[in-house]
């Protein structure tokens, strides 16, 4: 985990690697209440989603989500940062056994009155350095 | 509402639910107060492998300027379903999340109890799916600003 001050375009942060496994899965859905069939029913995962067939349950996308703040917050909470904004698009679907990292980079800086803002480019990739989700990020830093 | 009381099983109420021609963009959705227990952030945080002491160690978090255990961002995954009533349309089996974008004003702190305003913002098709555009804002007791989003899902055809 990188956890260095830097406040330059380029700066690189790397999160700790997640590997959802069916009950990593199924955890998800008992701390998140989100019981979608997409991720507990094998049987109905064997249907056609339009041109799509996932093949089995994935992993929930909003996992993701979780992963990514992790290595944000690991890295703003111990410089009194806050992590203001995430936005992320899935592009392809996380299954048991994979294994994910997520990756940011420092695109822009901005500073305004009593703030410095710090806007970053986040992905997720599996062991085949396939992205998974990719998105951005803002974090608010003090003056 | 508690974890006790959730209908895990989504293809039960489905028929109450909206489908993707029946969403009207801009009506209100149905939502529920929920009370934030430290239990459930401690279980999400788990789940997800994050378990920074602000979110475990109420010592140090005495000690940050939060002065206190909070949730961490993302607790709004849970809330989307702990503030929707069994009938909401988040739940219909096979809705697919397309993408998400947040913005985070303050932590969801152990004891809030949250409320949650969400609509859907606009609807089209596009590829061939019927997708949805979701505007969600959650607040806590004082009517503060948690954090509110926009996604995007992919309905059942």
């Amino acid at each position: 985990m990188t956890t260095t001050t830097q406040f330059e375009a380029g700066h690189k942060i790397t999160g700790t690697p997640f590997s959802p496994t069916r009950e990593t899965i199924r955890a998800f859905c008992e701390a998140s209440l989100d019981f979608n069939p997409l991720h507990l029913d094998d049987e109905y995962m064997k249907g056609d989603f339009g041109k799509t067939n996932f093949g089995g349950i994935i992993m929930h996308g909003m996992n993701n989500f979780g992963v990514i703040t992790k290595m944000l917050t690991d890295w703003l909470h111990e410089q009194n940062a806050v992590q203001r904004r995430l936005e992320t698009r899935w592009k392809s679907p996380v299954k048991p056994g994979d294994t994910i990292t997520p990756k940011g980079r420092i695109t822009s800086l901005k500073k305004t009155a009593n703030s410095r803002w710090v806007c970053l480019d986040v992905e997720v990739r599996n062991q085949r350095n396939e992205v998974v989700a990719a998105g951005e990020a803002m974090a608010e830093f003090p003056q | 509402m508690t974890a006790q009381t959730f209908e895990t099983d989504f293809w039960k109420d489905n028929e109450l639910r909206k489908t993707w021609e029946q969403i009207v963009p801009g009506e209100p959705r149905k939502t529920i107060p929920y009370t934030l227990t430290l239990e459930a952030i401690q279980k999400y945080c788990r789940v997800v492998g994050d378990t920074h002491p602000l979110y475990f160690d109420e010592e140090y978090a005495k000690t940050t300027p939060y002065k206190g255990l909070i949730a961490p961002p993302t607790i709004h995954i849970l809330l989307m379903f702990a503030c929707t009533p069994a009938d909401d349309w988040m739940r219909s089996p096979g809705t697919v999340n397309a993408g998400q974008s947040w913005s985070y004003n303050i932590p969801a702190r152990p004891g809030d109890t949250i409320r949650l305003e969400a609509r859907a913002l606009d609807k089209f098709i596009k590829k061939d799916r019927l997708f949805v555009v979701h505007d969600n804002v959650f607040f806590n007791q004082h009517n503060q600003v948690i954090c509110s989003g926009r996604g995007q899902t992919i309905r059942p055809a």
